[in-house]
């Protein structure tokens, strides 16, 4: 049975607009003004002959000047002396570690290029997001500062440690505080290096303070456990997983230890075995994680709290007064069949919530432990280091600032005055302080403000370790010499303290040598080159809850939201905290939910959105008594009706080239409750009457409602694994107009599986530093020019009285409530048809297929026709306008000498007028046949790993060899699940596609 | 025929201009191939300048067979420089040194421990297999050959400088003399032009033949005019001189951007002749790149130290380093006497000769250890060549015909055996070569 449900891309297809309708016919945003050029002044104004004759002669001259044979001259310098273990050619991997995963940097000639998970990371598991791909290109930042400053002058190391150690002393000496602040500091030897730098001088007071804050949760798990931390949530472990506006797949803590548990419970291995996890999600705005979920309820932030307690009182059966959800039925109707399906699951049941605050999160504490997830889904024993900051502690700086009690304020990895809500007031106390200190690698929001900054290594640049989870430490190494004249902020700690052992290589593995090595027994030069140290995981205990629910103080949070339209402040999948704002990779990655680039923006529902008289691209006026921001708005489908989300991260002043000035800063809306930051407000929306139209890459290639999105419930897939494929259904007569390849001896292909897809686009960010994806700017995507080779299409569908909407007027008809969608998402790439109808039509043969199934393209015959692009049925060809790697109108990315060392040698930079797509990582299939040629032995599956395929975090991804019948992808393609996209087609994608399975539960939610 | 002495004259100043250019000209060439042969003369006479003694005969030979690897005369290689040692220490300590270093330097002997510092503590190795008299035989071809060297080399240093301003003064004055002459003969011939012109129109007067020769005039042109007006003479005068430059053309497009040939100067005159030909020194010893990566890699210099630490070539450049070899020193800022690195480094910048385009991957692994070419099939005969130059075009169609010939080398790699069996399978008994196997695809060469 093929499906009946009608998906969409964007409301522009839902509505049909005209715009839509036309676009939709175009392969190219703009047409080509070819008819003008025509009939206009082009072909019939009358060249004179002078003219004619000027420009042949000219163009004679410039020819035969082209053609004097003269040989470039290039220099080829080696080595003085060379390295040991660098052969040029050849990359060197070097473990080190990123947010406390271990991970593998790929160096060429000694210029880190590529950043890969480590497999045997704990953590991470081989997987790594976008942020953590994008993070190479960090390094190579002009925005970041070439020396350290003080008084916005540059000076000498010598100079700047004088004058600090000068200054300090007068603050010890004056009794005043020298405050150290921090975001979570996980790593032994920093905390070692800042217990020096206190004993030298006693008046330091360090402050933990993150951007995006869990405080919340550390605070009630030490009432309710006794245990002042963050525990480690085990999604493998957990058959119904509730989350309450936790965006654990896209941002929550640990996103991507997250998908990979959670998707052992739904990929096709899983499946297999007819297993498969249920999860249900109530939030505000449609988050990364909602999309994934089987079942969505949209609930407003004022509600959360009461959905919360009225989830408690369902389970326990305790009355909580005034734990209803009168104004919400669905919602209502929704935690009645939650806390049903969760006694089911008792023991194997995880409910966790996004909220920063105390007394919602006691709530949640106290459901996990009436369902015993303490021990199973929940483990407070081994805890998560990953963040540890205390939101109050700023508050109490703050006003100790003011108060003139703090003599030095040192900043380390924390940027307050552009991510605390009270900025303002924290630039005005910064002035009270007589010695201001930032680290930051840039004179960012913060260290602009200092005295003094002393540039902080990039972490590729540095020594360091990290202790992310209990028992877990993993060793930062450097890949590269410095290449500013930074100096990384411990020894600049060590040198203001006077320590004697002036080298952070030595004192990180001294420290190592005497705590960590000790408990392990084993060597340094061993635990360097792993890249970890895991301690044997302590049994997780079980724990019941013991503390107080005040419902009372949940209820009357919520209450305080109610009264206008209400304000969910979310972190970016791309963007994140805003730490990595000056990033265009992160930039111009498009959010897994709306499609958009290189903005923030105001997500409304259509429904509350058109009451309020508010189109798409509006400018609207967010506002509170205090702050106010303009934001375009974009009609976001799931969204709670009367709220507005709004991402962090965005709106940073002094980010660089690249991060300034893109989208609005939100963080100071951000309200207090109980000592803790709540990502919460009320605010009033009004029109601006101004436009901003968004960069959006969402309607640009439309499937013209054809039948691409396959999908089961998971009880349909119980009784047929093939059920929703197609695969049962009669086949469509193909004939073949061509010949058949022969293949002897490898045909790539590759297989997704659709359930396991999260949509996290790290595969595109992984794509484009490994292929030299240019980035092209916000005005580029606007225009539909974005190069991405792999994009991932999020197909919206709903359903609604609990049937499908088959039909496209009834559609339409529903535009009434855009509340419960739900979401697939699907990455395209270029499919490598064995029937390839861009071969077909290409008129210089730059796009031909080869005898191992590939669609290869030959950039340098390519001279621009885009027939194929035009021709292709996946609208996977991405087109050069410009130069972009060497263009000053695209100064954001490769146009300088430092970010150009981020290429990878082995891939060619596509020039202006060529056509590009998805080679499915040639480079690295020749790489891998030709080790194994050179080993004179054969490729084994699994030698190849595609950069997309490499970096998923949600293992999605399987290519290899289909002639071997034993290898992972054959297996994957023989699956019942198993279909390609437009296949009636028969151009015969190499591509395979695995239905998308809901799982409904027992009874619909 | 004013007119033709006119002529003549406007003819003969760019005339005489370009003998004068031309036989300065050849001049310079001589001039500059002169020094070069008088040192490649003067080297050897100098080395081979003195009666050798008996003794000091046999104790060259000693001396080059089983000292020379470590010591010269008169500077420090590996061990010290070994003219006056003679005087420096008694025949019976040399003695006891040359035979067993190690138990002098134990006996605590105050010379020899001082010795063994100096050089970091690297004994000289024992020769107990020489005679007392191989001993003095040695010691005695030190001395004679230390006191010799003291000598000529000194000589020669002085009368070379002289000599080398001599020569380029001399360069000076014999352009200028050759300039004059030319003058002179000119002016000369000027005036026997001027007589005889007069002697002419003189005579002018008196015979009236000129009617004849301009008759004769007339007919040659008229020939030339009645083949001018055949139109299908013209047509076919044009038509083929066109064909000719056309086709030249076209072949002379084809060569749009290859370089066979190209040799550019470099750095340093590194001979590959010397190197891999007379030394026979395996490529990938220095390319050692060739055998496992895309890059063949110039060596990186120390890499050349391997070698040059010893090798200096005195011997051709009367006991200084050679020149090209000093170059390394330079570069590495390696100070041969104390045998220390510097800081003062100067990476050597290379002229690359083989300029394969972006847009192509090549890599040398897949046909170097894959494979198993030769390095001369691409690079010519690399072990003759002086100075490197292009061998081969470089072009596609270069690359592409080499596939089209060349059997896969798989025998023995098992990589291959399971695609050279499906390959058998749909093509049977065909010549398995690189192009069958996919190697003219695009993307094999271009991504």
């Amino acid at each position: 049975m093929e499906s009946t449900k009608k998906y969409w891309k964007g409301l522009e297809e839902v509505n049909n607009t005209p715009e839509f309708a036309e676009h939709s016919k175009n392969e190219f945003a703009e047409p080509i003004p070819v008819e003008e050029l025509l009939e206009g002044s082009g072909l019939n104004s009358v060249a004179p002959r002078r003219d004619f004759l000027k420009a042949m002669g000219f163009g004679l001259g410039a020819v035969s000047l082209a053609a004097c044979n003269v040989a470039p001259v290039q220099k080829s310098i080696p080595y003085l002396i060379k390295p040991e273990e660098v052969t040029p050619g050849i990359p060197n991997y070097y473990s080190s570690s990123y947010k406390g995963g271990s991970i593998l940097v790929k160096t060429r000639e000694g210029r880190p290029i590529k950043i890969e998970g480590n497999p045997s990371c704990l953590i991470n598991q081989g997987g790594l997001n976008g942020q953590a791909q994008a993070a190479v290109l960090d390094l190579y930042d002009i925005s970041k500062l070439k020396g350290p400053l003080k008084g916005g002058a540059e000076y000498s190391w010598d100079d700047v440690d004088t004058y600090v150690k000068r200054q300090l002393s007068k603050v010890q000496a004056s009794g005043k505080v020298i405050a150290l602040v921090s975001s979570t500091v996980n790593s032994p030897s920093t905390k070692a290096v800042i217990a020096e730098f206190s004993s030298q001088y006693p008046a330091t007071k360090q402050v933990t303070v993150d951007a995006v804050s869990y405080s919340g949760i550390i605070k009630a798990n030490e009432a309710n456990f006794g245990k002042a931390v963050l525990p480690q949530y085990r999604f493998d472990k957990a058959s119904v997983i509730v989350s309450f506006g936790a965006d654990f797949l896209g941002t929550w803590i640990s996103p991507t230890q997250f998908t990979k548990q959670y998707v052992s419970n739904r990929s096709m291995a899983s499946l297999n075995q007819k297993k498969m996890s249920r999860h249900i999600q109530f939030e505000t705005g449609l988050s990364m994680t909602g999309t994934n979920a089987d079942s969505r309820i949209a609930i407003k932030p004022s509600e959360e709290g009461a959905a919360i307690l009225s989830l408690y009182a369902e389970l326990t059966g305790t009355a909580v007064n005034g734990a209803s959800l009168s104004n919400n039925n669905p919602a209502s109707a929704a935690i009645k069949l939650t806390a049903k399906e969760l006694l089911a699951a008792k023991g194997s049941a995880l409910v966790i919530s996004g909220s920063n605050s105390i007394a919602t999160q006691s709530v949640v504490n106290a459901i996990n432990s009436f369902l015993g997830s303490y021990g199973t889904t929940i483990d407070l024993d081994n805890p998560s280091y990953q963040f540890a900051g205390k939101d109050e502690d700023l508050t109490m700086l703050l006003a100790d600032m003011k108060a003139g009690r703090v003599g030095a304020v040192l900043f380390l990895d924390a940027n307050p005055v552009y991510n605390h809500p009270s900025a303002k007031d924290f630039a005005e106390a910064l002035k009270k302080v007589d010695l201001t200190v930032s680290f930051a690698d840039r004179a960012d929001e913060t260290a602009s403000l200092c005295n003094v900054i002393a540039p902080n290594h990039n972490f590729l640049e540095a020594w360091g370790d990290e202790n992310a989870i209990e028992g877990y430490y993993t060793l930062v190494q450097p890949t590269i010499n410095p290449i500013y004249n930074t100096r990384q902020a411990e020894l600049s700690l060590l040198v203001w303290a006077n320590y004697p052992n002036q080298d952070y290589y030595a004192f990180v593995r001294s420290n190592w040598e005497k705590s960590v090595l000790g408990l392990t027994g084993k060597k340094w030069d061993d635990v360097l080159q792993a890249g970890f140290v895991a301690l044997p995981a302590k049994a997780a205990g079980t724990y019941s809850f013991n503390g107080a629910i005040d419902a009372n103080e949940v209820l009357k949070q919520g209450k305080a939201l109610a009264k206008d339209i209400e304000l969910h402040i979310y972190e970016s999948v791309a963007v994140g905290s805003g730490a990595q704002a000056n990033n265009p990779l992160l930039q111009e990655m498009p959010d897994p939910v709306s499609k958009v680039t290189w903005d923030n923006y105001a997500a409304i529902n259509p429904k509350f959105a058109e009451s309020l008289g508010i189109r798409q691209f509006d400018i609207v006026t967010v506002k509170t008594d205090k702050y106010s921001v303009d934001l375009p708005v974009i009609h976001q489908p799931g969204q709670a009706q009367g709220t507005v989300s709004v991402a962090v991260g965005y709106g940073r002043t002094k980010a660089g080239k690249v991060g300034d000035g893109v989208g609005q800063n939100v963080y100071p809306f951000i309200t207090y409750n109980q000592g803790t930051a709540n990502f919460v407000s009320t605010v009033t929306v009004s029109n601006t009457g101004r436009r901003d139209e968004l960069a959006l890459t969402q309607t640009h290639q439309t499937i013209e409602g054809r039948n691409i999105i396959r999908e089961a419930t998971f009880a349909e897939y119980k009784k047929d694994p093939a059920h929703g494929s197609g695969n049962n259904d009669e086949k469509h007569p193909t004939y073949d107009l061509w010949g058949k390849y022969d293949q002897p001896g490898h045909n790539w292909v590759m297989a997704i599986d659709l359930n396991a897809c999260t949509g996290c686009g790290a595969c595109i960010v992984a794509c484009n530093t490994e292929n030299n994806v240019p980035v092209v700017g916000k005005d580029e995507v606007r225009r539909r020019r974005e190069m991405h080779w792999i994009r991932i299409d999020r197909y919206y569908t709903f359903q609604e009285d609990g049937k499908n909407l088959t039909e496209e007027h009834e559609i339409v008809d529903m535009q009434g409530s855009m509340e419960n969608v739900s979401v697939v998402h699907q990455p395209m790439m270029c499919q490598h048809c064995e029937h390839a109808p861009c071969e077909t039509v290409c008129p210089v043969l730059a796009t031909v297929h080869s005898n191992e199934g590939l669609n290869h393209m030959a950039y340098n015959r390519c001279v621009g026709t885009r027939y194929c692009a035009n021709n292709c049925p996946y609208k996977v060809r991405r087109f050069n306008w410009f130069n972009y790697w060497n263009d000053s109108r695209f100064d954001n990315y490769l146009n300088n000498e430092f970010t150009q060392l981020v290429l990878n040698p082995d891939v060619t930079t596509r020039s202006r007028g060529v056509m590009e797509k998805c080679s499915m990582c040639i480079q690295r299939i020749q790489a891998g046949k030709l080790e194994a040629k050179m080993d004179k032995r054969v490729l084994a599956d699994g030698d190849v790993k595609v950069a997309c395929q490499q970096t998923c975090p949600a293992n999605a991804i399987v290519f290899g060899d289909a002639n071997d019948p034993n290898s992972e992808v054959s297996k994957a393609l023989k699956n019942e699940r198993t279909y390609y996209v437009l296949e009636e087609l028969n151009v015969q994608p190499g591509v395979g596609y695995m239905t998308k399975i809901t799982n409904t539960g027992s009874q619909e939610a | 025929m004013r007119n033709f002495s006119s002529h003549f004259r406007s003819f003969l100043k760019p005339l005489a201009l370009a003998t004068v250019i031309a036989i300065s000209a050849i001049n310079l060439t001589f001039a500059q191939e002169a020094p070069a042969d008088s040192a490649a003369t003067a080297a050897p006479a100098g080395a081979a300048g003195g009666g050798p003694s008996g003794d000091a005969t046999a104790g060259e030979a000693l001396f080059k067979s089983n000292c020379g690897a470590c010591h010269a005369i008169d500077k420090r290689v590996l061990g010290p420089a070994l003219a006056g040692i003679n005087e420096k220490q008694s025949n019976e300590w040399l003695h006891k040194w040359i035979k067993n270093s190690s138990d002098l330097i134990a006996s605590g002997d105050k010379d020899a421990v001082a010795i063994f510092e100096e050089y970091n503590k690297v004994a000289m190795p024992g020769f107990p297999q020489l005679s007392d008299t191989d001993v003095d035989d040695i010691l005695t071809y030190i001395k004679d050959a230390g006191a010799k060297k003291a000598a000529p080399v000194a000589g020669v240093a002085e009368g070379a400088a002289p000599a080398d301003t001599g020569v380029s003064s001399f360069m000076i004055i014999g352009l200028i003399a050759v300039v004059l002459i030319a003058f002179l003969v000119i002016v000369v011939l000027n005036r026997v032009i001027g007589t005889l012109e007069r002697l002419l129109v003189k005579k002018e007067d008196e015979i009236d033949a000129n009617d004849d020769e301009e008759g004769e005039g007339k007919d040659r042109l008229a020939v030339v005019k009645k083949l001018a007006k055949n139109k299908k003479f013209v047509f076919f005068v044009v038509l083929a001189l066109l064909i000719t430059l056309g086709s030249f053309g076209y072949m002379d497009l084809w060569n749009t951007g290859v370089q066979t040939g190209y040799q550019p100067v470099q750095p340093i005159k590194f001979s590959h002749q010397l190197h891999a030909g007379t030394n026979q020194i395996e490529c990938q010893y220095c390319h050692s790149g060739a055998w496992k990566s895309k890059n063949a890699t110039i060596p990186s210099l120390n890499v050349c130290m391997n070698c040059h630490k010893y090798v200096q070539a005195t011997d051709k450049y009367n006991g200084e380093i050679s020149p090209e070899i000093q170059k390394i020193y330079t570069a590495l800022d390696y100070n041969p006497e104390t045998q220390k690195y510097g800081t003062n480094t100067r990476p050597i910048e290379w002229v690359r000769i083989h300029n394969l385009p972006d847009l192509a991957y090549f890599n040398h692994s897949q046909h170097v250890k894959v494979a198993g070419i030769d390095c001369q099939k691409c690079h010519g005969p690399i072990q003759e060549m002086a100075e490197v130059y292009q061998y081969s075009p470089l072009t596609m169609k270069w690359c592409i015909n080499c596939h089209k010939e060349t059997e896969v080398n798989s025998k023995g790699n098992a990589y291959y055996d399971k695609v050279i069996a499906a390959h058998d399978q749909i093509k049977k008994g065909e010549k398995v070569t690189a192009a069958v196997l996919g190697g003219l695809e695009c993307g094999k060469c271009h991504y």
